[in-house]
């Protein structure tokens, strides 16, 4: 069985299919031209592809694939009810529900909102406990327009989830997204007049370690952060090998919840990659330090990874992926330890996740 | 009836088809009995900004909107609006 990366562009998706080794790549595509995927991701429980699409004209779409991208489905139409005063402006992550729960889905959106499927993605309906927050208010649109971009479930418990959104913060719910709690204690938003709001945070990524759930990790506009308390409080890891707090995407090692990834860049007014590299950072002791990763990276370089742009899959050892908005898709077989590009000169990429093909 | 030309990636939503015909009295009528009038109207059922809409070559925002009465129309044409990059 080879690995399928689902490439996410700015004009279309791609497919990348390998061998058993993860050495020889082929390219597919481009599927659902017209359509900017901001996230593809295929389904581990029946194998189904799921598209967060969107165009600047027709607005935002899910659609749904069971044979491998030879068909689609949309899902009928996505909104917001009037009452909220908000339209949907752009769909952002799908995410499979619990394996409890076969036929459920969640997605996130801007602006600021979560919808769940219990139906594989054929209608969805808004989680009004998250959309109609009651510190909306405080939350405050950044350039990625307040998009719900995380949706992390606790492997144990369907009722266990967590939310980031842009500008808004990482928010829990214990009772299957009726209500939320923010959890962002001792999250900086260096931006805000008190740096230490209950809400605003800017999160880029939230992901949760799925062999130790109450560990998170999350990038942020002002950090990388880890916390060991499903989100009550969170630790601040620089100072300590990372060259920059700013950046995007993270990835989690499958298995050792104490080894994570993050591609920096030099700061919020400069959006590329530190040192004319393109580099990962790796931490194998839970962020206390960081070790660059470069063999077979370019330099020079000056990139850019979006959030939705790094995934690992479950293999052993753990393959590592990501995508640059300059259109070129890196793998690493090894844990980060060597890279090979087995992709250039494809559209900007938005998103790139691993599922498999046989 | 009316017959309501979709531009092609609108088209390629509808399964293929660039043509429907459809028995409307009004103009978001005939956008509503469309298999694809989730990219034309938004979730409050209103035009999305950048579609454009021209019943018999006139431009129905300049007129009265989706209320254009289609008596004795003959062809809806829905193009997008230049934009985008």
């Amino acid at each position: 069985m080879g690995a399928l990366l689902l490439v996410g562009t700015r004009k279309g998706l791609f497919f990348l299919r390998s061998d058993e080794a993860r050495s020889d790549w082929e390219l597919e595509g481009p599927l659902l031209t017209g359509w900017s995927v901001f996230h593809a991701m295929q389904d581990p429980r029946d194998g189904d592809l799921y598209v967060a699409g969107n165009n600047f004209v027709y607005g935002g779409t899910v659609q749904r694939s069971s044979d491998l991208g030879k068909t689609w489905v949309r899902s009928e139409g996505i909104g917001l009810p009037e009452e909220t005063g908000l339209k949907l402006e752009e769909v952002w992550h799908v995410e499979p529900g619990h394996p409890s729960e076969p036929d459920t889905l969640w997605l996130g959106a801007t602006p600021g909102a979560l919808f769940r499927s219990g139906d594989k993605g054929e209608t969805w309906e808004p989680v009004m406990g998250l959309v109609q927050h009651e510190t909306r208010e405080k939350w405050e649109p950044g350039a990625g327009g307040m998009c719900c971009h995380s949706v992390q479930i606790h492997p144990d418990d369907p009722k266990q989830m967590f939310a980031a959104i842009s500008a808004a913060g990482s928010f829990r719910t214990d009772d299957g997204g009726e209500t939320w709690v923010p959890v962002n204690k001792d999250v900086a938003a260096d931006f805000m007049p008190d740096p230490f709001p209950e809400v605003g945070q800017c999160v880029h990524k939230l992901l949760l370690h799925p062999e130790r759930p109450e560990r998170l990790w999350q990038q942020n506009h002002c950090g990388v952060y880890r916390s060991d308390d499903r989100g009550d409080n969170w630790d601040r890891l620089e100072g300590n090998g990372l060259p920059s707090g700013f950046g995007f995407p993270l990835a989690l090692h499958p298995r050792d919840p104490d080894v994570a990834y993050v591609i920096p860049e030099e700061g919020a007014e400069n959006r590329v990659t530190p040192d004319g590299r393109l580099g990962v950072y790796r931490t194998n002791d839970g962020g206390a330090s960081w070790t660059l990763l470069t063999n077979g990276l370019p330099k020079p370089a000056w990139g850019a990874v979006m959030r939705e742009g790094f995934a690992s899959d479950s293999r052993d050892p753990a393959g590592i992926y990501f995508g640059t908005q300059s259109g070129s898709v890196f793998v690493s077989a090894s844990e980060g330890e060597d890279w090979q590009e087995v992709a250039r000169q494809l559209p900007p990429i938005l998103s790139v996740e691993v599922g498999e093909w046989s | 009836m009316v017959l309501v030309k979709l531009p092609s990636l609108v088209a390629e939503q509808a399964g293929g088809r660039r043509e429907f015909e459809v028995d409307a009295a009004t103009l978001g009528e005939a956008l509503r009995a469309l298999p694809v009038s989730d990219l034309l109207l938004d979730e409050r059922g209103e035009l999305r900004q950048l579609v454009n809409v021209y019943v018999d070559g006139e431009d129905a925002r300049r007129g009265r909107g989706l209320e254009t009465p289609l008596q004795g129309a003959r062809e809806i044409r829905i193009i997008a609006a230049v934009a985008g990059g």
